[in-house]
Parts: structure tokens; sequence; C-alpha cells
């Protein structure tokens, strides 16, 4: 059964850009999509969290530093080091997989969902171990590109 | 008008402050979960609390539940400001004793609103 279907994306799409706008006060541009375990996105810093219920999975917000400075400094109004980013991308993730779960709740029981955890760094990729749809998005932010990943399974085995 | 804003994020609390701040209020105390808001909360007098619901060793439910049972906190507004905004999770909130719910993301006048609501009633 497939769970990451285009109406599924089309919900994780609003739930960022409307984050993005409300919080952020910029404008995201939702790009290509990629379904499948192949794509391994370019970033820096990634925001994740999961969730539980009738189906699990996690939802990943990937940035590059300097992505994350703009849009953490645009958010806050203040600069931001680099010792900031990792609370502000969490908490992001935390806004996008909250609102998404939320409009999903339109559809099917609430998911728990865990507290974001962030990991920095470069040459890394989250690989699923269970046989789950998994599905990124490009988004576009000025002139940084930033991905928001879904990985879902039907029922309670792990999704990563 | 004295806020206490209990949320783990320090970055959750600076855009609450600086929402706040916009709005005209001045006086802030920050907690980083719920049983360092109850501490808050005996020390100091406290006009209206803004709550996260997830948060590492007291979440805001059981924070709510156990500021309802203290003297100091049994009428004091609380706002709760979360990601969680399915019905059942309104319907918990409102339960354990939260006055009125933002949820996130939320802009400037959404805040304004409900404070302006669960102060009218305090």
């Amino acid at each position: 059964m497939t769970l990451a279907t285009a109406s599924v994306v089309d919900v994780l799409v609003g739930a960022t850009t409307d984050v993005f706008e409300t919080m952020i006060f910029r404008q995201l541009k939702a790009g290509e999509i990629f379904w499948g375990h192949a794509t391994r996105p370019k970033s820096q810093i990634v925001g994740t969290v999961g969730f539980a219920g009738s189906s699990t999975g996690l939802v990943a917000f990937h940035a590059s530093l300097p992505a994350a400075r703009d849009f953490t400094s645009a958010m806050l109004g203040i600069e931001v080091d680099e010792e900031g980013l990792p609370d502000a991308v969490g908490e992001i993730t935390n806004m996008i997989a909250g609102a998404f779960r939320t409009r999903m709740a339109a559809f099917q029981d609430a998911w728990a969902i865990s507290v974001p955890t962030v990991t920095v760094g470069s040459d890394f990729y989250i690989k699923p171990i269970s046989t789950g749809d998994r599905v990124i998005v490009a988004f576009h932010m000025d002139t940084h590109e930033l991905f928001v990943e879904l990985i879902i399974t039907p029922d309670a085995e792990a999704a990563v | 008008m004295r806020f206490l804003i209990v949320d783990d994020s320090s970055t959750m609390r600076r855009i609450i402050i600086n929402t706040l701040t916009k709005l005209g209020y001045e006086t802030f105390l920050e907690a980083g979960n719920g049983r360092e808001g109850l501490d808050r909360m005996g020390a100091a007098q406290v006009d209206l609390v803004i709550t996260d619901w997830n948060m590492p060793e007291m979440n805001g439910i059981d924070f709510v539940r156990n500021l309802r049972s203290t003297p100091h906190g049994k009428s004091v507004p609380v706002l709760m400001v979360t990601t969680n905004a399915a019905n059942a999770d309104v319907a918990e909130a409102l339960k354990a004793g939260v006055n009125n719910y933002v949820v996130k993301p939320f802009t400037a006048d959404t805040l304004k609103e409900k404070i302006n609501a669960v102060a009218l009633h305090a």
C-alpha cells in the first residue's frame, strides 16, 4: 500500500510553506519531488521528528548552514551564530511536522510525534531500514535550496 | 503584565518574547520545561503563563496539572502554544486546566487575540 501519495505530499508542502510564511516571513517555492530511496539531499543541518500511530515514520528538514543562518536570522530578527542554529532548525522541523500531523488528522487518528533531534555535518544521509515509502520535496528560498523528507511505513515497524 | 514563557526551545521562547514585545509587553520570565516553570511560579508573581506542550522532563500538560494544584497557580491564565492541534489534543489541554490554545505557526494578531481572551476571564 502506498502511503506517500501525491495528496499526502501536497499536505506536507502546504504545512512547510505555511510555517515559512507565518513564522519566518519568507516565501518558499516548492520544486522537484524525488520519490524512492536513491536521492540523498546535500545538506549540513538536518532536523528530524518521528511519528507513530496508524502509520510510522519521520519528517526531516534539510538545509545548508548559510540557508539556516539566513532563515534563523529572519525568524528571530537577530544574527545567530552556528551554536544557535540546531535549536532553530529543531523548532522549524517541529512546526513543519506538527502542522503536517494536524492536517493529516483530518483523515485519520492523530499520530503521536517525538521531540525534534538535529544532526549537523556534511557526509551523512538518512537510510530507512523498513520497506516504507520515501519522498523528498525540494524548496527554493531566495538563492537557497531546502529539502523536506517524509519516510512513512504502514504499521509500527521502525522507519529508520 | 508579567509573562512566564515555558518552552524547551530557546528559539521559540525568543519568537514569543519578540512577538509580545511588538504587542507592547515588557516583562518576561523564562523556563525550559514544566519543572522549571513550577519553580519560577513559586518564586515570582506571574500574570499569564504561555507554555509549550512537548517538553522533556515535564511536559506542558503535567506542568499545568501541577500548577493548578498550587495556591499561586490555581487561577493564573494559561495559554498553550503548540503544534498539537488535533481535536483530542485541545480537549486534553482544556481538561488539564489550559484556558486557551494557540497553534504553531501563529501570527502576532492570533497571540494578541488569545491573550486578550484569557486576560478578560482572569
